[in-house]
């Protein structure tokens, strides 16, 4: 069932060197918030040269609270920091990265002006813009780290996961002798992430101490040496990788016995006769090649496909929010113009990839934003806003999704991504919503969570909602779907009902053979990397 | 039982606006009795700031509406002084009224032209906007041919004299105003206290306001007078207020500004909404041009240059952010008061005008950093 791409070297660690004492050693580490929010309870934590560290936890149970203040970006309020020996206070991120500690955020923090050269060496003080030490001291990294870039490529040209790697090289540019990478994997494709997998072993094993977080248990399975599992700002889980199973870390985090996916299963075969999305000849020059597609009312359609096969594309074309488009879309029969406003007031719903940049006003708190885009339904005569009708749905919302927060007066932004995407999702559940789009609604969220979204899609089937389900998690789209498409360079390359595949035929259908190793030098890494179905 | 969060409303970056301004009026009221000079506190003085401030408090409502948006406008001084010098050269052939339509009209042409350009191209707002700031002045100076233009009838500068000019009592209005709130927020209050829900702070504030009014109102007496323009700038305010307040428009208004990208995939026409706001900045522009043109019944070609920024600066000391999705058009007003009242006070004191620009933009940069500051806090306080 795992789908994990083992890297080699793993092998070699199956016995943790822990030589000498820890690098870096926490002991009752507490975060409480001026707003009263305890995120850290006492958290106990150590990390060794040489070992890859994996850190998992729900959203919200304290691993960005614990990074943050790894790299010195907020201050714990009370617990004990122990780096090479010493008992140390950072204050600044910079006093951290002097000593050694590199942090590398999720979100990518380079210049994409820039080239990779110049942002690898950003925080180079004095001496020229350009000079040829700084060459060699770029290709040493690339040959220490087995990974090799055009130094000269401007940052914006990169794919995410070769910028990823620019951060890891910009890391250790800094001398780091303990790397800390957020999520790292979270956003990459396949073949993308096995490039990330081969480097942080390869730095492990030059005697670099990683800590690695991630939402994927077999990738911290497979990559890690120990592990440390948070709940609820404390410290669950504290083993050796290779002294536990995948079913334990989950139970871990989720504080119950997580029930897979299974059941999802037996609740398909909720569609109706009635036709609510159909296309024809849909296409958008460049993007998208000519796509027929139809779908009933009660049927979950998922999309499989890597990270620019055109799937998000696709989304956006039915929803009417790509101009370039042609074709056309009908809607329960009647012919949709391109608009995301006639869509919207038709029946279509869109959650969207990127949750921050495409579907959440971060200046209105948890109402304002799930009332947004049926806004008309709670006002009176569709113009005067109703304060009582909005908090109503509001808590419906956080109630019926189990959205942890104080209060819908609470900002979006302040709430874990978990909590963050359920809103996003809420937004369209009290409208007139025919045909629901998820677009990698479960990314870089927590298993429970996981779950509550998973089994919201399979009960609003059941009400005779339309749904078409984009993941890069293939056994997610298996559980949940009834039919599966398959996409690859924009096209729509196979269809199969979802009871007759699996995630493997999945991965080579969508290409992750064909397509892996798209990096510069990722090939001649050597240790070959293997499909473990 | 009062919402938990009424404090919030008391701290500097929600209410720093009305602090500054209650200060400043304290000083300046202290200053003057103590120098022996003309009394600052008094009805005449007042209601006269109101009247110096009420042009660029207008054209300032309509300005955070359009940075609401996450847009910018420099083009208003130019468009007021192209709604001025159309109303004033028109006004003698066409009689004032129609030439108020057709100076309004112009302008409102103007917004559309910026916000086609900025929605439709694509084009940065300042950037458009600055270009049609140069463009409209010389435009202006093209009508005028470059000389102060004169109303040319006696009949259209009693029309403009009956527009513009003379004062109208307030006593009266105002107490039944302050009485109507206060019995408004009584209702509120009775009503929440009776269902033992938790009541907003604006219930108090609302009570407290209408009192403050009714008291102002008679301490005044019946000679409380305040011009014309002062009323058109306070309906036009209360007009787009409750619009931002309390309709669907103005929630989207907000939602546009905070993410267009989020706004569109919700199926919101943020184009449209964008181009409005312009619009209605223009326009704006335009009524205050009329109303500037009417007040002398003529107009100089390089009138109102340089307005735009006072418009901007007033939107700023009202906490308007210049990133859009946030902004408040009663505290633009007050911003407005604060920088006219500063003028008015240095006039007073005989302080000269030298010292005026140094403290007035202390004051601007002042408040934007307390709001930034206060902002960030905010956010860290949240993790």
């Amino acid at each position: 069932m795992s789908m994990i791409v083992l890297v080699s070297g793993r092998q070699v660690i199956t016995e943790p060197s822990r030589a000498g004492p820890p690098l870096l050693h926490l002991t009752g580490i507490q975060k409480t918030f001026a707003n009263g929010t305890v995120a850290l309870r006492g958290v106990e934590f150590a990390a060794y040269a040489g070992q890859v560290h994996g850190l998992l936890g729900a959203n919200g149970a304290g691993k960005s609270t614990l990074i943050k203040i790894l790299c010195a970006s907020i201050q714990a309020t009370s617990g004990q920091m122990v780096w090479k020996g010493e008992e140390v206070a950072f204050r600044t991120p910079l006093e951290a990265n002097r000593a050694g500690i590199s942090t590398i955020h999720q979100d990518i923090p380079l210049v994409p002006t820039l080239s990779v050269l110049e942002n690898v060496f950003l925080s180079k003080t004095g001496g020229f813009r350009h000079n040829a030490r700084d060459r060699q001291v770029f290709r040493d990294l690339c040959d220490e780290v087995g990974y090799a870039v055009n130094p000269d490529a401007l940052i914006q040209d990169l794919s995410i996961g070769a910028r990823q790697m620019v951060c890891i090289l910009q890391a250790l540019s800094f001398g780091a002798d303990l790397i800390v990478m957020d999520e790292p994997t979270a956003s990459l494709a396949r073949e993308e992430r096995q490039v990330v997998y081969r480097t942080v072993r390869h730095l492990a094993d030059s005697g670099k101490g990683l800590i690695f977080v991630s939402h994927f248990i077999d990738e911290i399975v497979a990559l890690t040496d120990e592990l440390t599992v948070l709940r609820d700002g404390s410290t669950v889980m504290h083993e050796r990788t290779a002294d536990v199973v995948e079913k334990d870390i989950a139970e871990a985090i989720a504080g119950k016995t997580v029930n897979a996916l299974e059941h999802l299963r037996h609740e398909r075969g909720t569609i109706r006769d009635d036709i609510v999305l159909d296309c024809t000849n849909l296409r958008s020059p460049g993007k998208l090649a000519p796509t027929n597609l139809t779908i009933r009312a009660g049927e979950v359609v998922g999309i499989a496909g890597l990270l620019g096969s055109g799937r998000s594309e696709l989304m956006h074309v039915i929803f009417g929010a790509d101009k370039h488009a042609e074709g056309e879309v009908r809607l329960s029969g009647k012919k949709m113009p391109r608009s995301t406003v006639a869509a919207v007031q038709s029946g279509m719903a869109l959650v969207p990839e990127d949750r921050n940049q495409q579907a959440i006003v971060p200046t209105f708190e948890i109402w304002r934003n799930i009332t947004l885009p049926h806004l008309d339904d709670t006002a009176k005569g569709g113009f005067l806003l109703q304060r009582a009708a909005e908090f109503a749905r509001a808590d419906r919302a956080i109630e019926q999704l189990n959205i942890k927060t104080d209060s819908p007066e609470t900002f979006v932004t302040e709430l874990s991504g978990g909590n963050a995407q359920k809103v996003t999702v809420a937004r369209w559940l009290f409208g007139d919503v025919k045909l629901l789009l998820l677009d990698e609604p479960t990314a870089g969220i927590d298993v429970g969570a996981k779950a509550d979204i998973l089994a919201l899609v399979r009960d609003l089937a059941r009400q005779g909602m339309a749904v078409v389900i984009v993941s890069s998690e293939f056994e997610e789209i298996l559980a949940v779907s009834d039919r599966v498409l398959v996409m690859r360079d924009g096209a729509v390359v196979a269809e199969r009902p979802a009871g007759e595949t699996d995630d493997h035929a999945l991965i080579l259908l969508a290409g992750a053979n064909e397509k892996s190793n798209g990096h510069n030098g990722a090939e001649t890494a050597g240790n070959e990397s293997k499909i473990d179905a | 039982m009062l919402k938990s969060d009424w404090k919030r409303h008391f701290d500097l970056r929600e209410a720093g606006v009305y602090y500054a301004l209650i200060l400043l009026v304290i000083m300046l009221g202290v200053f003057t009795s103590l120098s022996g000079r003309p009394a600052y506190l008094s009805a005449t003085n007042l209601t006269n700031i109101l009247y110096q401030s009420s042009m660029i408090g207008m054209m300032g409502v309509a300005m955070t509406v359009v940075l609401i948006t996450g847009n910018f406008d420099l083009s208003v001084g130019s468009v007021a002084a192209l709604g001025a010098a159309i109303v004033v050269g028109l006004a003698g052939p066409l009689g004032f009224w129609a030439a108020a339509a057709i100076a309004l009209l112009a302008c409102t042409g103007v917004g559309l032209l910026n916000g086609s350009i900025v929605q439709l191209l694509g084009i940065n707002a300042f950037i458009v906007t600055l270009g049609t700031l140069t463009a409209i002045r010389g435009l202006v100076l093209i009508l005028t041919n470059g000389r102060s233009l004169i109303v040319s009838t006696p009949e259209a500068k009693a029309q403009m004299v009956f527009f513009e000019g003379g004062k109208v009592p307030v006593q009266m209005a105002l107490i039944v105003i302050g009485l109507v709130l206060v019995l408004w927020f009584a209702t509120a209050f009775w009503r929440a206290r009776r269902a033992g829900t938790e009541m907003p702070f604006s219930t108090i504030g609302g009570i407290i306001g209408g009192m403050l009014i009714v008291a102002i109102a008679l301490l005044a007496g019946p000679e409380l007078t305040v011009a014309k323009p002062v009323i058109y700038t306070g309906i036009y305010t209360l007009i787009v207020w409750a619009v931002l307040t309390f309709t669907t428009t103005g929630r989207r208004i907000y939602a546009v500004g905070g993410n267009p990208i989020a706004s569109r995939l919700s199926g919101i026409n943020v184009a449209g909404y964008k181009m409005a706001g312009f619009m209605l900045s223009s326009a704006t522009a335009g009524f205050a041009g009329i109303m500037f043109g009417s007040r002398l019944g003529a107009v100089n070609p390089t009138a109102l240059g340089g307005a735009e920024l006072t418009v901007i600066a007033a939107a700023i000391l009202g906490g308007t952010s210049l990133f859009g999705g946030a902004g408040s058009v009663i505290k633009t007003l007050v911003g407005a008061l604060l920088l006219f009242t500063l003028t008015n006070g240095f006039n007073i004191l005989n302080l000269g005008a030298n010292y005026q620009g140094v403290i007035e933009g202390t004051v601007v940069v002042t408040a934007a950093a307390i709001y930034t500051v206060g902002g960030q806090r905010r956010k860290k306080a949240a993790g």
